[in-house]
């Protein structure tokens, strides 16, 4: 268990309840200086486990270095960080979880973001001499105009423009949903999840 | 041991069956139900989670529930596993089939919307010429939806409509919005009337079988209800030619087990209760059986606008456009019948209609919340013969049992209908001071609404009908389909309070037939 979870589990506990005061005192851990939590002795501990990305790097697998540089730089222009308590999508992990979850897709997805970020790579060699990561702000912005072009119902043909079209929905969704982006918010990316039926 | 012949056996727990037991066991009548899924415990069942703690982080397993639009992660698990009970189509004609298999059916989810059918969608043939009518009219269903919508607790405003009858309402009377009056005001000026929705207020969580309909009809002690039991067909009596039970599977032991009663009321959802029929190759006479499929086109976000006018608020900001195309000579259009507009002028609209990124769309997103309008078009669909389901003899289900084969799509007059209601609600936006942001008129796939509709129509004739005006089979005596399979036509309007009334006015007239021992 990560400290600051022990710590909530610790604060979870009501002050002076009754439960407390029926039970003796227990003496403190000499080596570690913290009492453990009183509990009924038929009560069942309730553990506070953290997600593997809380304790864990993600190993990306799916795109090729060039295509993971440009989906991050891709990324962190979308969604930038917008304040100390609003984390962009780099700080919140979403290229890493984008790795994973369009490696895990169809062919038809898996294309649409091979063939964009390759494009992308292949715009800024041709227009900067340079990978689409090392563009400045402003020379990515160029590269981004589809996204300033008004919405349609048919994908965009072009490859590139049909991949920021995807892209920037998922790469904004991958960020409202992390666990980095929901902390400190109650009721950010928060859902009724249905366990499967017996 | 030979197991309880039942008075009437139902198969199905949502809203048609559910209905078909409250008012049969109410009357002393001894009913077994069966539903293929479980009884849910809702408390253990659901838990408050958090997207990232979710494999997929809310985006959803890729590829896991492909025809249904409306999965989340988050709710998965609630719809039929397609791997389970699979369907096959025609790859250029896909079919969303979306179904629930737990005790309350799909009443459990369902949008609520809570209309009655006008005689425009009764006599709708008297009206423009097209395919058929049905062989009642809104006066004689009237008594029960009347009597339905007390019980699920129906609140709208009553209008005096011709294309929208008013029903027995919880009468809505709170204030427009500022910019809804504007907006009405562009209505009325072109002769289209805005009403408040209709909607089914039910109790506590929900406005379902589950709870409105089952708990009463458990209380008289004359219904027992099997959850998990995936009827496989009907048998029938070799002597009589008369339905005498059911083959089922158990879901968890794939048990074969056989249920016997004197009567069979079929509410297992339009196309499973057609599927069903269809697998035991009865009450087919009329080769009816399978078509006339149709639901409603469903185009979400038909019309995105930004209010540019200040203020905007103070009262409800939603409203319902019922049909109001075609309602003079039947063909005042280049399309006949019509559709409805669900719409709402205080939204925020999905950032990818918003031609920015970053900081820049932060911003849009600031200035345009509570100023969007948007609208849902739910248009009719023509019952043809050409939109039909059948038996795939290659494929089964988990439970060994063949699935249905689809063959159905959209036609010209849907087209048509579509482009005018999205035409038609930019128009009244763009003149109530509302900037388009993005509009299309392409529909979901059919069956996205959620609202399968024929297959099993009635009708006077036998010939072109497989049920009459009862719900009851012009083939056989003792068997009745009380759900949305029955439709001849299905309007605009979302169709649970009518499959509610139908099946109430069914059971009722099955009830009068057995104790005149004519079944």
């Amino acid at each position: 268990m990560k400290r600051r979870g022990f710590f909530k589990s610790l604060a979870a506990i009501p002050a002076g309840s009754a439960l407390l005061a029926q039970q003796p005192a227990a003496p403190l851990n000499p080596t570690q200086g913290i009492q453990p939590p009183a509990r009924a002795a038929d009560e069942l501990p309730k553990l506070d486990t953290t997600v593997a990305e809380g304790a864990a790097d993600a190993m990306p697998r799916f795109f090729t270095p060039a295509q993971f540089s440009a989906l991050e730089k891709v990324s962190d222009v979308i969604m930038p960080a917008a304040g100390s308590n609003s984390p962009g999508a780099l700080a919140a992990g979403a290229p890493e979880f984008l790795d994973f979850m369009i490696g895990d897709s169809g062919a038809d997805r898996q294309h649409i973001y091979r063939a964009g970020l390759d494009g992308l790579n292949a715009q800024a060699k041709r227009q900067f001499n340079k990978a689409f990561s090392d563009l400045d702000a402003t020379q990515a912005g160029t590269l981004l105009a589809p996204l300033r072009q008004p919405w349609t119902y048919e994908e965009p043909a072009d490859p590139v423009a049909r991949f920021l079209r995807a892209a920037k929905i998922d790469i904004r969704t991958a960020t409202l949903n992390s666990r980095e982006y929901g902390a400190g918010r109650r009721f950010a990316g928060t859902g009724q999840y249905w366990y499967p039926l017996d | 041991m030979s197991a309880t012949e039942y008075d009437v056996l139902i198969i199905g727990s949502g809203a048609s069956g559910g209905m078909a037991a409250h008012t049969l066991t109410q009357k002393g009548v001894k009913c077994l139900m069966l539903d293929a899924g479980p009884l849910v415990d809702f408390n253990r069942v659901r838990q408050t989670k958090q997207a990232y703690e979710l494999p997929y982080h809310g985006f959803g397993e890729p590829g896991r529930l492909p025809h249904v639009v409306q999965a989340t992660e988050f709710n998965a698990n609630q719809w039929v596993d397609e791997k389970e009970v699979p369907y096959t189509h025609d790859p250029n004609m896909p079919f969303n089939w979306v179904r629930v298999r737990m005790i309350g059916g799909k009443s459990l989810f369902w949008a609520r919307m809570s209309f009655r059918l006008s005689d425009y969608e009764f006599k709708a043939k008297d009206h423009d010429g097209f395919g058929e009518n049905w062989p009642i009219d809104h006066a004689e269903l009237a008594p029960y939806y009347s009597r339905v919508e007390p019980i699920f607790r129906v609140t709208g405003r009553s209008d005096g409509l011709k294309q929208l009858p008013d029903g027995v309402f919880i009468e809505d009377t709170a204030p427009w919005s500022e910019s809804m009056n504007r907006f009405i005001g562009q209505a009325k000026k072109r002769d289209i009337p805005v009403t408040k929705m209709r909607s089914s207020l039910g109790k506590g969580q929900f406005a379902s079988s589950f709870n409105l309909l089952l708990p009463e009809a458990m209380e008289t002690g004359n219904l027992t209800i099997v959850p998990n039991a995936v009827v496989r067909d009907l048998t029938v009596d070799k002597n009589t030619g008369l339905i005498n039970g059911a083959n089922f599977v158990d879901r968890h032991s794939k048990r074969e087990m056989h249920a016997k009663a004197r009567v069979v009321v079929v509410g297992a959802s339009c196309l499973e209760s057609t599927r069903i029929l269809l697998n035991s190759k009865v009450a087919n006479s009329s080769g009816a059986l399978g078509h006339y499929l149709h639901d409603q086109t469903y185009i979400t976000q038909g019309v995105v606008a930004i209010d540019k006018a200040p203020g905007g608020g103070g009262g409800r900001s939603g409203g319902y456009i019922p049909r109001f195309v075609n309602l003079k000579q039947g063909k005042e259009e280049d399309f006949i019948r019509g559709y409805a507009l669900d719409f709402n002028l205080a939204g925020t609209p999905d950032p990818k209609y918003i031609p920015a990124y970053g900081a820049e769309l932060d911003k849009a997103l600031a200035d345009y919340r509570g100023k969007s309008a948007s609208v849902t078009i739910m248009g009719e669909v023509l019952a043809r013969y050409e939109n039909f389901v059948s038996i795939d003899k290659n494929v089964v289900d988990a439970y060994g049992i063949p699935v249905l084969h689809f063959q159905c799509k959209y036609g010209d007059n849907e087209a048509k209908m579509l482009k005018h209601a999205m035409n038609k609600f930019e128009e009244l936006c763009h003149t109530s001071d509302f900037e388009t942001l993005a509009k299309h008129d392409q529909p979901w796939p059919p069956g996205y609404s959620i609202h399968e509709l024929g297959t099993c129509r009635m009708g006077d004739d036998p010939k072109k009908s497989v049920l009459n005006k009862w719900n009851q089979s012009h083939d056989i005596k003792n068997l009745f389909v009380v759900d949305g399979s029955s439709f001849v036509t299905g309007g605009y309007q979302n169709p649970t309070m009518t499959i509610l009334a139908l099946s109430m006015r069914a059971s009722e007239h099955l009830m009068d037939q057995m104790k005149a021992r004519a079944i």
